[in-house]
Parts: structure tokens; sequence; C-alpha cells
């Protein structure tokens, strides 16, 4: 009844064969896997809680300047580099990355429906790179209103008059923002990729490893995206206060050590490309993993 | 296309200390195929084995003449219907087909199309639009199998297919495996029920602890199956009515009424599911809400094979 004879399998088979759709490019499965990571990032709600949370520099320089409107005027564009500088480069961009770029492999782990891709013909490189450029676009944008956002409610207060270098100091931002997006976000789908808790295991590395290693002198900061992102930034790493260098020992490794800006640059897109192409090597070799699957 | 379509030789798969498969040589011929065993049995790995999910320990599995691990040409040619119940969520049914399409390399319109054929399949159309969240479990199954039939793969691989359909929807799936299968599909589908197995093949793996045990013709499997008595809870809030209906039958050898549920103990479980699916499909018989074959029975007919 059912037991297909050879030549009926075979003609069945032809006939598939010539059926059956073109596969798309390498190209065209990467913005297939973006297009669904978008979906289903833009349909959760942790998408409105991370736009809040986004959100709230904003409100640090409107609120000072319904404070103290005279002195406002003096204070403005510091408030700005101080807010970009220690919560949207240093505290934001890891968190969102925490928030959006952990679940893009790590998710589909947790909640099995990675069988789904482990069993269809997509390039696993395709499919990593297509959830990351996902958080990419969700997570700049987020951050880059922000920024935007911070900047308007700094600067366009009456009696302050935004000059280009203004606008190029805000551009500055944005694009050292976008680095540390780029290389917090590889890093972070890496620890999806390759961990049970990428979120734990994100929070010790991003907010404890490396508030540890920036404090202690030495060279052990190298280790840490911020140390490079840090060393974009407008002003001289020299100059900017940090308590690390009340120590004599301190400034001089600080000083012998710092890092120029193309090596910076070198270095976060070598960083983010070693963590992509570990996070698709941990998803090729990655088995079917639930806790129904043994012995089933 | 010449010989088995799915070949294992000397394949092993442990997880630490656990054998989950041991050393199984297998050859499967296009068609359909049963793989029967009860759970924990080894069915799900040897079928994880032979989409490339797993790695094999030892051994090796070619799947079209092809190792299956991480390669394109042949996971193009397999669709899959996996056991788990677990969906990306806020997707309705045509998303989740449509996307699972795009993955596969499709184009959008070939991937619309594709979508829209295989749920019209599957008897979902009118639901595709509502969130898979909403579905029922077998809505669910359903749409499961929808993906696994869209790409219009050469072999499918179904794990256990049928778990959480009603009887009306069991009867559309054997319907849709047997009809595939005559269509020049070439099915594998795995159960622990053997009538489930019988409904739709001929053909019968019987997989115990990590190993094949037997592999054949369905009949000569039940001939040793049947030698022993079988354990059926029927779920139906009319417990009293149907079981008098069964109450008569020769090889019914006990049966317990309990809150809408009725156990039946049976030394010919495939009379008794005959029976039972003709009393779901009357709609003047006491209505049946679920069935349920003691996996128990069937561990222990395998220790009885085993010896």
């Amino acid at each position: 009844m059912t037991t297909t004879t050879k030549s009926a399998f075979d003609e069945a088979l032809l006939r598939r064969h010539e059926n059956r759709p073109k596969r798309i490019s390498y190209l065209g499965y990467v913005g297939v896997s973006m297009s669904l990571a978008l979906i289903i990032l833009l349909r959760r709600q942790r998408l409105l809680m991370a736009a809040i949370i986004a959100l709230l520099p904003v409100t640090i320089p409107a609120a000072t300047a319904y404070l103290s409107e005279s002195e406002f005027a003096d204070y403005g564009s510091q408030i700005f580099v101080h807010l970009v500088e220690q919560l949207h480069i240093n505290v934001l961009a890891p968190l969102l990355a925490l928030f959006f770029a952990t679940m893009q492999v790590g998710e589909d782990v947790e909640s099995n429906t990675l069988v789904y891709m482990q069993t269809r013909p997509t390039p696993r490189s395709a499919w990593v790179l297509g959830r990351y450029l996902a958080y990419l676009v969700v997570t700049s944008l987020l951050l880059v209103v922000s920024i935007v956002l911070t900047f308007i409610a700094s600067t366009s207060l009456p009696g302050i008059g935004i000059n280009p270098s203004d606008v190029m100091l805000l551009a500055h931002y944005c694009g050292v923002a976008l680095l540390a997006v780029m290389a917090y976000g590889a890093l972070a789908l890496l620890l999806g990729a390759a961990t049970r808790r990428p979120i734990v295991y994100g929070v010790l590395l991003l907010y404890g490893w490396q508030g540890l290693a920036s404090a202690v002198p030495g060279v052990v900061d190298f280790l840490t995206i911020k140390k490079y992102t840090d060393a974009l930034l407008p002003v001289l790493a020299t100059q900017r206060q940090n308590f690390s260098m009340e120590t004599e020992l301190g400034t001089f490794q600080k000083q012998v050590f710092l890092v120029d800006g193309i090596s910076a640059l070198a270095t976060l897109f070598v960083a983010t490309a070693l963590f992509l192409a570990y996070s698709i090597y941990c998803v090729r070799q990655r088995e079917f993993a639930s806790s129904r699957a043994i012995g089933n | 296309m010449s010989g088995a379509i799915l070949e294992a030789k000397g394949l092993s798969k442990w997880f630490g200390e656990i054998v989950a498969l041991n050393n199984v040589e297998l050859e499967i011929a296009p068609g359909v195929t049963g793989l029967l065993g009860p759970n924990g049995a080894g069915k799900s790995t040897f079928m994880k084995l032979a989409l490339g999910l797993y790695q094999p320990s030892r051994g090796y599995v070619r799947v079209l003449g092809e190792s299956p691990r991480n390669n394109p040409r042949i996971l193009e040619r397999i669709g899959y219907c996996p056991e788990i119940d677990h969906f990306y969520e806020n997707m309705t049914g045509f998303e989740f087909v449509y996307h699972m399409n795009r993955h596969w390399g499709m184009g959008r319109k070939d991937a619309t199309a594709a979508a829209e054929r295989a749920i019209e399949r599957v008897q979902l159309r009118e639901r595709m639009d509502d969130p898979i969240d909403e579905y029922s479990k077998g809505m669910r199954q359903r749409i499961k199998i929808a993906q696994a039939l869209a790409c219009e793969a050469d072999l499918l691989l179904l794990d256990e297919p049928m778990t959480g359909l009603d009887p009306q929807g069991r009867e559309e799936m054997f319907h849709l495996v047997r009809t595939l299968g005559d269509e020049g599909y070439s099915v594998i589908i795995s159960s622990h029920i053997l009538y489930e197995v019988e409904r739709v093949t001929d053909n019968v793996v019987l997989i115990y602890g990590g190993a094949v045990l037997a592999s054949g013709r369905v009949a000569e499997i039940r001939d040793l199956l049947d030698d022993h008595p079988r354990t059926i809870r029927i779920d139906t809030p009319e417990v009293r009515a149907l079981a008098a209906l069964f109450a008569g039958d020769d090889h019914v050898l006990s049966l317990e009424c309990g809150e809408e549920k009725l156990t039946l103990r049976t030394r010919d479980a495939s009379a008794a599911f005959d029976r039972l699916n003709r009393l779901a499909l009357d709609a003047d018989a006491p209505r049946i809400t679920g069935i349920t074959c003691s996996d128990d029975d069937l561990q222990s007919v395998f220790d009885y094979l085993v010896g």
C-alpha cells in the first residue's frame, strides 16, 4: 500500500527536483534571517522597556535646565559629554547588547526553536550574521536617537547656540556609540551562542570585569572593550579625570599604555569579527539540546 | 537514486555515560517506514542523527547518500516535524510556515505559495492567520507538519506526529501520511503505538534500549506483540455507555470505569483501535475525547521480545 516502488520513487524524486524553487543567494539568507529577527524583536515588550531605559538620559539635561536655568547655558555641553561618555557608551551600549544580542541565538537555544533553523539549508554564518544585523539596527537606532535627543535637550535652550563644532562633537559621539554597540553586541551574541546563562556572564564581563580592569593600574584593561571605546572619545584620555590615575604608577602606566585612535578602531573591528566568527563556529558545532533530548 | 534512502553503520550516540543509541546497523528503503519503540528507546535520537542535529559518537549515518550534518544539499531535501512543541512568539500559523520557507531559501512569492499549499494540505487554512499561541495542541501539531511539507522534501521525518491529535485528527493524519507515501515521498514516522504505525505503513523498525531490535513487515511484528495484553485508556464523558459497547467483545479482557475515563484491557489492540476509531467517527456513539495507549505495556512487550 504505502511501500513505494523504486521507479515510482525515482520519478517522484525527479519531479520534485524539477519543481523545487531555486534557493536564494547567501546575502538573501542574511536578509531572511535579519527580517525574522527584526519581526521577533519589534513584537517584544522588552523593546518598549529598552526604549524607555535608553531615553532616560534625555531627562537629565532637561531637568537640570529646568532646575538651574541661569547656569545651564555654561554647563549644557559638559552635561552632554558627561552623559554620553558615562551613560550612553559605557552603560547603555553594554546593557542594550545584553538585552538584545544575547537573545539572538541564545533564545533559540533556550526555547528549542533552533531546531527549525538547524534543519534548514540556511548557511549557519548567514543566519548568525542576519541575527546580528537585526540587533545592530534596532540597538543603534535606540542609542543614536537617545544621544541626539540628549544633545538637543542639552543645547537647545534659549541662550545656547549650536555651532558646527557641536554638531561634529555629536557626530563623533554617535560614531563611538555605534562602535560600542557593534563590539558589545558581538560579544553578547557569542555569550548567547556559547553559554547557557549569557545574561549572567554578560553582566559579570561587561560591568564587573570591565569596571575592575579599568580601575586596576596596569595593562589588564587592554582586555576590555571599554579601553578601546574610551580611546576613541573626543577628549583625550589623559585629560579626563580618572580615579585609577591617582597613584603615580597608575598615571605612568596609563600614559605609557594609551591606545591611539587607529589601533582602537582596528581592535574593535577585529574583536567584533572574532566574536562573530566564534559565534558561527558555536552554532555550527552545537548539537540539539533539550531536557528531553537524551534517550528519546 | 538507488538503494536505501537512509543508511546507518555502527551508529552510536552517547551523552556522557548514557548510551542513547548503540551500534545501529540499518538501511531504510524509499517509502513510508515506521520507527516503533517505547519512550526512551532512542527513536528521537536516531531521527536527530539522521537530521545532523547530533554528531555521531561512533559510526555514521548517510541520508540520500550523504552525511546530513551541516550539509545544505541534504537539508534542502529533508522535512522535519519535531516532537517538541515550541514556536516563535507572537506569530501566526502562516507567518511561521512562510518564514521557515524563507529560511529554506525560497523567494517571497514561492514561500507564500508553498506556505498556503502546505497549510491547505493539513487543513488549517481557515485558522492560518490566527496566532499559534491560540492554537489547540492538534493544530500546533498540524502547523509543524505543514512547515515540514512546504519545502517539497524527498524525505520527511515525523517525530511522534500523532501526539495531541484527537481521533478525527489522527484519521486525517493517517490519511495524509499514506497519501504522501503514494505520491512517492519517503516518510519516516516515529511512534510508541503500533496501531499508529500500522495504519500508515507495512514497514517497521523496532527500536529498544538504543538498539534496533527488528525490522520488517508490521504483520510479523504484530503477531509477536498481539500475544501480549494491551491497556488502552479512553477519555469520554459517557463512560458507562462506551463500556457497554465493548462489554461483549471477545478481545476485551477487562473494563474499568473511572471519572470520564475508561480503561480497556485487550488481547487484540488493533481490533480495539479499529472499533474505537469507528465509534469516534460515529455521531450517534458516545463521544470520545482522547485515546492513550499505555506505554508501560509496550515496554513490557519489548522486554518480552528481548527475552
